[in-house]
């Protein structure tokens, strides 16, 4: 159990969705669930293959690096736990792995903030669509939380960022 | 499937005051709709023998309501849901009462949505543990409803060119038809600086984005034609309708697809094939409008404008009273109340009854879309609900005027 903004933070023993995903991020790796059968990475993790709908699966690391694709910055926060962070922003990240497939449209697209070195929330002049990221990891009592920073790589093409 | 078509009516509405106080519980709330509801239909208990209702563990039950107004029922369901289940439940009342299993629905949905649950995410449901899947958001700040929508609303942006300020045109619309709805919460009409002025709550979303959020039950009954013709209203003959319909991979709509496809690729194509008209028929629209985005992207969807133009077509001011798609007429979410969808069918009922409870005198409607005054649309004939549960489910509905 840990606290992290007035949350507690934990996965059930019988949570074999998460569990994975999170043992991993105490490696400081970032893992997807990954089909026995068809080999198809998925997000969120879920127990069925939405491919192949076979049941069998097994967790793999991934690069952990991806580009935005988009994103919003809370101003009004919800929780109580975060009112003190914002502004902040969440970004909607396709990782490298398995883009445009199956289909085109397809990719692992994964939710988290963006933070800077210090895990404060990162300004939002430097957020924008398409920008490159790189996972990072927040060591918390004994959990530990995946998060987004800026990668120093140069985006593949053009970016796009809501009106300051 | 067809055969269904214009068999079946709504033939009740009503609904509570829309307050952000209502001072009573929900049961309270949910009887006094029904009542209205039975009183607009001129039906006894022994009238309504079904009910359904949907609630995000918020409301009240269907065997409380009916207890407490002397109902006995042949059938009842209390689901689970929020926006876009009135349709789903209006479609659920024309299954059970052709199979047989009883013979008029009441759909209710009765909420605190101010004073007790909010649905905006805040009180309560902030303070939750995160458990499974809720691990993958509320540590990240991620749990309202705006925030669940906003990489969707964002992308469209970028894709498409959407402007905040074309988008402001849908509140502007809406608050111009609240100001002559003695019943919307929000009367005063807004500009679109007023809009964009406004604080934001999660960029893209200003708070002027965002629906209002009210205390309110709302209540619409449902019969066969036959019954309806003995009834005290003209009835509202239901054309088609379908319910839910959504997405591959319903529950995380932002990792499938575009994401600036909506559920109305798929609803569309449905719904105008079972009502069989055209857009061209439609002469008044609800459109939900949880936010001006989900308005904007569903209109694009069902095809009143083409994909990737929803921001300069709202911003023509195409969806007032008086243009060519007058859209919530009663104020919608925006402004009027919130109700998970219901008032806006509501609306549309007595749209088609050419009733709409405004400002004119002595139900003579001017058609004065002015401050203070008209909100009918003029001999409307036939109307379209467009629901939004989230971008990848979404219900529809086609009426038409008995
Ligand atoms: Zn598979």
């Amino acid at each position: 159990m840990a606290e992290y903004r007035g949350m507690q933070l934990q996965v059930a023993p019988n949570d074999l969705e998460n569990q994975g995903y999170f043992e991993a991020a105490r490696r400081h790796r970032l893992a997807m669930k990954a089909c026995n059968a068809c080999n198809r990475l998925r997000w969120e993790p879920g127990p069925g293959c939405p491919w192949c709908q076979s049941l069998t699966w097994h967790w793999q690391e991934v690069s952990g690096r991806g580009t935005i694709y988009s994103y919003q910055v809370v101003c009004q926060a919800i929780q109580t736990g975060f009112r003190e962070w914002a502004p902040y922003p969440i970004v909607l990240v396709e990782l490298d792995e398995q883009r445009g497939e199956p289909t085109a449209d397809e990719a692992l697209r994964v939710v988290m903030n963006l933070v800077d070195v210090s895990f404060a929330a990162e300004k939002q002049e430097n957020v924008a669509i398409g920008k490159r990221v790189e996972v990072t990891f927040i060591d918390l009592d004994d959990f530990t939380l995946p998060q987004w920073r800026l990668a120093a790589e140069q985006p593949v093409s053009g970016l796009w960022q809501f009106p300051l | 499937m067809s055969d269904m078509r214009d068999r079946y009516c709504i033939v009740g509405v009503g609904e509570t005051p829309y307050t952000r106080n209502s001072g009573c519980t929900t049961r309270q709330l949910a009887v006094t709709a029904l009542k209205h509801a039975m009183d607009d239909a001129g039906l006894g208990p022994d009238g309504i023998d079904g009910m359904l209702s949907y609630h995000g563990g918020d409301s009240t039950t269907s065997p409380a309501v009916s207890s407490d107004l002397g109902l006995r029922l042949n059938f009842y369901m209390d689901c689970s849901g929020g926006g876009s289940s009135t349709e789903a439940l209006i479609g659920i009342a024309r299954g059970v009462i052709e199979g047989g299993m009883c013979h008029t629905v009441a759909i209710f949905r009765a909420m605190n949505g101010y004073s007790e649950v909010r649905i905006g995410g805040t009180g309560a449901r902030a303070r939750a543990t995160p458990r499974e899947s809720q691990l993958l958001r509320m540590p990240y700040g991620w749990m309202s409803a705006g925030q669940n929508f906003a990489f969707t609303f964002m992308r469209h942006m970028m894709e498409y060119g959407t402007t905040s300020a074309q988008l402001a045109a849908v509140k502007v619309a809406g608050s111009k038809h609240a100001s002559n709805n003695p019943k919307a919460f929000y009367k005063q009409r807004v500009t679109v600086d007023d809009v964009l002025a406004s604080r934001w709550i999660t960029k893209p979303l200003h708070l002027l984005d965002c629906c209002v959020e009210t205390d309110n039950a709302t209540c619409i009954i449902v019969t066969s034609a036959e019954r309806a013709r003995d009834l005290r209203q003209r009835p509202t003959h239901i054309l088609g309708v379908v319910g839910r319909v959504s997405k591959p991979r319903a529950d995380m709509h932002y990792v499938h697809g575009p994401i600036t496809r909506v559920a109305g690729y798929y609803a569309a194509p449905m719904i105008f094939k079972m009502a069989d008209v055209t857009h061209d028929d439609i002469d008044v629209t609800g459109c939900y409008d949880a936010f001006t985005f989900t308005t904007m992207l569903q209109m694009e969807e069902y095809g009143f404008c083409k994909k990737g133009e929803g921001g300069p077509f709202v911003a023509s001011g195409a969806l007032e009273l008086g243009s060519k798609r007058p859209n919530n007429t009663s104020g919608g979410h925006l402004c009027e109340a919130y109700t998970h969808g219901m008032n806006l069918v509501i609306e549309n009922v007595r749209q088609l009854r050419w009733q709409a409870d405004d400002y004119c005198p002595n139900g003579e409607h001017t058609y004065d879309y002015s401050e203070g005054h008209c909100r009918q649309v003029r001999e409307p004939k036939i109307a379209m609900n467009m629901a939004w549960a989230n971008p990848a489910t979404g219900s529809a509905l086609i009426m038409r005027r008995g």
